[in-house]
């Protein structure tokens, strides 16, 4: 919310410097976000009147003015604008004027016609953003007047206050907590200065009568509006605020509208209670506040047409619905030009039945905005008071000698009871009683009990917020500083979660060897567009806010199919990355780790002088990178859908994912991607196990190779099988070297392939002879003869 | 000059001559070999008298022995040169054999910053879902529903009535509802806002969230236990300010900010985490929901807090638009491998 420092002021003694203002209040938890310079402190420019107006000779866009400037001669000016009238009051820079914007005013000649002047729009004299038109002044303005005597420099200090504080909503709250918070005193009633400057035009109120059910004011919604009151103002004349009012409420951002708007928007952000001006012409009968009709159709103010439902409450006259009870006024009751007289309501609605119309209708307004905080209860009768005084003073009408009112306010807030042993335990050192007292009254509490040990407090009507003990502690807090608190650290060990472990495991044995191998850790969202959900069953958002994010992910090879598509697109040549994170597997969005790989484009990143492999990377290239994380891995071939060659993964004979090559439709690459989804929960715990020692070899190994023919379909495993089984004490370790396959329609005979394997040969005790080694090797060669079927080369 | 002293500077001199291994060897065949010039004084002396023999024989061992020496020496200089004249030609300024290496991702990175940091004070971690039921992320957070802050615009939602977590702060929930006081915990993970994608929001983004509840546990502790883990975070030059702040679930209520060079050049006060001191009203949710007493409100007290990473990330490493996380270009991830 804005506040106008002027306007504070009124009711505080401040800081002179508005910087000040702004850390006293941020420090206290009330955040200025920006500090704002306003008024036209501009010399030489001043109200004048235009008196005549005609079209230049000699420019279709230009009028020539004839202007009143308050000291007996008439001014000729030249202006682009056409939103005046003759006889509008508006700003004049004379000859000599600086404007903000640091254009000097000269008299001139514009296409061949003198103009002594510029009249202002209002973003020319830094009044605003409006650069449509003339800035339009008061009817009431004095010609000859400086400018800076209409607006007087003034700082808007924009203020973010939170949920909690409905109390600061209103320039008299936010006085009131300045003045709790530097000791200065407040000033309840408004200063003497301000009200010397307003002309009394209207009667004096005397004493307020209260009128009960009279019938012109039922409360049938009692738990959504406890609380309504109506006044009659009559004779009223609406028409143009006066300067003052208009030049406050615009300072803060409201727009000027016409004189009874205004003064509940001026009362509004004075005191902080909303309040709304009805035609009272345009009622059909008494006031009932009920529930809304299902399907009940109302105009509201800003033209729009809500279909409305017994969740919402509204004002109704005998006929319909006049107003959404402190969201909006209806459009057809409303103040008009012609209206006559008024009925002035003010009330108090529950602030959780306000919210969810406001939500549910999406509609938000300066009062609903207040009444779903909160409004303090004590402030409604003051506020329609003020407001009906003002309507009498500036709008000439004549309010009702009563108020008619149904309902009961709300009941003042519980009292509150402080234990100051637990006011310095909760902050940490210890506060003195006498120091807690004099901040809680500060702050408005009253001690109505309370011994050496602890107090009961009665808290204001306007502080609702104010509940527990922990809510008196922040207010002592906050007002003693928390700088002057001394940090302290002490701490506690815990022993290692499941999280922990859980933790480290993924980083050490997962990221850091994934890119140890050369992989780069992506993290892709966890929502999917609609357009990634097509392709996959996922979980959907009930309430997406966009198409980009409708779903939420089944897996991670979509997101890692996306980030390859970008970086194609940017020039890449090769991508190998991996991501670890939570997917979601539907239908009830089960939560599982997930490990994610996708590798595309050449073993080498780029071309380099050392190399000349320009291989691209395939599927053994995702088993190397998976086998460096996951013990005891085995492909064995599977079928899914857009692959076009699938494995399923397993490690220890559990199939904890699936991987291969993509089919190339599902990518633009032009090489074989390869891709691999495992459930790292499933093998995790395996990788983490803890190692043994084994002794190093003491004695020297002799190594053997085989060279053999075999038949396509044969696979390695087979062959390695037929070499490792029976098993053969001294074959340490068998190594494939060299595979190629025999080009088919050579020869018929030669069909199939070559494959070389070095078996290495080792004792544990003794250094082995040749002989021995013979033996074996032999062995392993007949059976593979044998078995397989194997043409051995020599 | 014995002439045998005059075969050994010959030879010496010669061998210092010699430029290659193949000289070299000329030399050693001239003077040591079989009938090399100083070798034949071994046959020579045997026709010499008793008293000039042992004087020659001493000259001889002592010619054989200063060659040999000289020979090796001036034969290992030789090969040295020739190995370095064989690398010379060779250009140190190539590059070197390249090697792919990965690079782990800013956002784990930074989280990692702060666990580690974390975790030497003393804290373990805590895991929790990202769907949650209302309950986890507002009602047992002291955010019932119609309360102003429990902001279901802002919150997605699942068809069944579920929804994403808003915050982290469910994991402090879920803590307490699985092991008594005392606890210290932090967790780490994604959070969701009903938010459009642009240069500083993102529907995901992602948190760390710490609770301590102890007896005792104050302001105080607080305040010094962020103010240490900021300076390590940020550095020791790093000014620490703790303002009021209003969250539900806290009371009282503080957000965090820092100076520090590493911040922006330490030109402005920026907000890095929100905290506060545990509100009751979220014990007795938990202890409605263990259906003991454990979190008795008059015995224990706790300090919660959150940070929000991708912004911490962003200010840390000067990254100015949150996408650049989530769109996982290599030439980004490489700059931080």
């Amino acid at each position: 919310m804005k506040f106008s420092v002027n306007w504070l002021r009124e009711f505080v003694d401040l800081p002179k410097n508005p910087e000040d203002i702004a850390e006293l209040l941020t420090r206290a938890g009330i955040e200025t976000k920006n500090i704002e310079t306003r008024g036209a402190n501009i010399d030489n420019v001043i109200v004048s009147q235009i008196t005549a107006s005609s079209r230049h000779p000699d420019a279709d866009r230009l009028t020539v003015c004839e202007v009143d400037d308050g000291g007996g001669t008439k001014r000729q000016i030249v202006c682009g604008a056409t939103n005046y009238k003759v006889g509008d009051k508006v700003p004049l820079a004379l000859p000599g004027a600086k404007l903000p914007n640091g254009t000097e005013i000269r008299k001139s000649k514009l296409r061949g016609v003198e103009s002594e002047g510029m009249l202002c729009s209002p973003i020319e004299l830094g009044l605003g953003e409006d650069a449509s038109g003339l800035l339009i002044l008061s009817p009431d303005a004095r010609v000859g007047a400086p400018i800076a005597d209409l607006f007087p420099a003034d700082t808007i200090l924009d203020v973010e206050v939170t949920p909690n504080r409905a109390d600061l909503l209103s320039h008299f709250g936010l006085a009131r907590e300045i003045a709790a918070l530097s000791g200065s005193s407040f000033r309840a009633e408004r200063s003497e200065v301000e009200e010397s400057r307003r002309k009394p035009q209207g009667k004096a109120t005397g004493s307020l009568d209260y009128a009960r059910d009279d019938g012109l004011v039922t409360i049938a919604a009692t738990r959504e509006c406890p609380f309504f009151s109506l006044r009659k103002i009559d004779n009223v004349k609406v028409g143009p605020s006066p300067q003052w009012l208009r030049a406050k409420i615009e300072s803060v951002g409201v727009r000027s509208i016409n004189n009874i708007v205004d003064i509940s928007n001026f009362v509004m952000l004075e005191l902080g209670q909303p309040t709304h001006a009805f035609d009272a012409d345009k009622l059909n009968g008494g006031i009932n506040v009920r529930l809304a009709r299902d399907g009940e159709k109302f105009l509201a103010l800003d033209r729009k047409t809500y279909s409305l439902n017994p969740d919402n409450c509204v004002i109704a006259d005998q006929k319909r619905a006049v107003g959404i009870g402190g969201v909006m006024g209806g459009e057809e009751t409303g103040v008009t030009d012609l209206t006559k007289n008024i009925l002035l309501e003010a009330a108090y609605f529950l602030p959780a039945s306000i919210r969810r119309t406001a939500r549910a209708l999406n509609l938000q307004s300066d009062a609903s905005y207040r009444f779903e905080r909160g409004v303090d209860p004590d402030t409604i009768l003051r506020a329609s008071q003020r407001a009906a005084e003002l309507m009498g003073e500036i709008a000439g009408g004549t309010p009702a000698k009563e108020i008619h009112v149904a309902g009961e306010l709300p009941a003042d807030p519980a009292d509150v009871s402080l234990s100051y042993e637990k006011c310095s335990r909760v902050i940490g050192i210890a506060i003195d009683p006498k120091t807690v007292d004099e901040i809680l009254t500060r702050f408005g509490l009253r001690k109505t009990a309370g011994t050496n040990q602890s107090a009961t407090w009665k808290i204001p009507s306007y502080r609702r917020d104010l509940q527990r003990d922990v809510d008196l502690i922040e207010e002592v807090l906050r007002s003693y500083g928390i700088d002057k608190i001394p940090g302290r650290t002490r701490g506690r060990f815990m022993p290692t979660s499941a999280a922990d472990s859980s933790h480290d495991v993924e980083t050490l044995f997962l990221r850091h060897r994934l890119t140890g191998s050369g992989l780069s850790e992506v993290r892709t969202s966890k929502l999917i567009s609609r357009s990634a959900m097509a392709s996959d069953k996922a979980l959907e958002l009930r309430n997406p806010l966009s198409e980009d994010h409708v779903a939420l992910r089944p897996n991670l090879i979509s997101g890692l199919l996306e980030v390859l598509e970008r970086n194609i697109r940017v020039g890449a040549e090769s991508v190998s990355i991996f991501e670890i994170g939570r997917a979601f597997i539907p239908p009830s969005g089960k939560e599982e780790r997930h490990l994610g790989i996708l590798l595309w484009g050449n073993v080498e990143s780029a071309p380099n002088w050392r190399s000349q492999t320009r291989r691209s990377l395939d599927l053994f290239d995702l088993k190397s990178a998976l086998k460096c994380v996951i013990p005891n891995l085995s492909f064995r071939p599977g079928q899914f859908p857009d692959f076009a060659l699938a494995v399923d993964i397993c490690s220890a004979d559990e199939r904890i994912g699936f991987g291969g090559q993509l089919v190339a439709s599902k990518s633009s690459a032009p090489s074989p991607v390869l891709v691999a989804e495992l459930n790292a929960d499933r093998f995790l715990d395996r990788v983490a196990s803890a190692k043994k020692f084994q002794e190093l070899d003491r004695y020297p190994s002799i190594t053997r190779d085989i060279a053999m023919i075999v038949p396509e379909k044969l696979t390695h495993v087979e062959i390695l099988r037929a070499i490792q089984e029976p098993a053969e004490p001294l074959l340490e370790s068998v190594q494939l070297f060299d595979l190629f396959e025999i080009g088919k329609g050579v020869t018929a005979t030669a069909s199939g392939k070559s494959l070389a394997y070095r078996l290495t040969y080792r004792a544990k005790n003794r250094t082995l002879t040749n002989e021995e080694v013979a033996t074996v090797h032999a062995k392993i060669r007949e059976r593979l003869k044998l078995e397989l079927g194997a043409t051995l080369r020599e | 000059m014995h002439p045998l002293e005059q075969l050994r500077d010959d030879a010496l001199r010669e061998i210092a001559a010699a430029r290659d291994e193949k000289s070299l060897e000329g030399v050693r065949v001239e003077y040591l070999g079989k009938s090399g010039s100083i070798s034949e004084w071994g046959e020579r002396m045997k026709t010499l008298g008793k008293e000039e023999r042992p004087v020659v024989g001493k000259l001889l061992n002592q010619a054989r022995k200063a060659v040999t020496a000289a020979l090796d020496q001036r034969a290992g200089k030789v090969r040295a040169d020739k190995e370095s004249d064989a690398l010379a030609s060779i250009d140190v300024s190539l590059p070197g054999t390249p090697h792919n290496t990965g690079s782990l991702h800013p956002l784990h990175q930074m989280h990692e910053r702060g666990i580690q940091i974390f975790r030497r004070m003393g804290f373990a971690l805590a895991e929790g879902p990202d769907i949650e039921t209302e309950w986890y992320c507002f009602d047992a957070l002291n955010t019932p529903p119609d309360h102003p802050a429990r902001n279901e615009q802002d919150t997605f939602y699942l068809p069944d009535g579920r929804l994403l977590r808003t915050h982290t702060s469910t994991v402090q929930i879920r803590a307490m509802e699985s092991a008594p006081p005392p606890i210290r915990v932090i967790a780490s993970g994604a959070a969701y806002r009903r938010d459009e994608l642009d240069a500083t929001h993102s529907p995901q983004f992602h948190q760390i969230e710490g609770l301590y509840v102890d007896e005792n546990v104050s302001v105080a502790d607080l305040k010094g236990e962020l103010e240490f883990f900021m300076r390590e975070l940020f550095g020791a030059d790093s000014e620490v300010q703790f303002r009021p702040h209003f969250f539900p679930f806290t009371e009282p209520s503080l957000e965090v900010y820092v100076r520090s060079k590493a911040l922006k050049g330490g030109e402005q006060w920026i907000e890095v985490a929100g905290c506060g001191i545990v509100h009751p009203a979220v014990f007795e949710a938990v202890n409605k929901a263990r259906g003991d007493n454990a979190y008795d409100p008059e015995k224990w007290s706790g300090y919660a807090f959150g940070l929000g990473m991708d912004r911490l990330a962003m200010i840390l490493f000067e990254i100015p638009d949150i996408r650049l996380f989530s769109q996982n270009d290599l030439r980004f991830l490489k700059q931080f491998a």
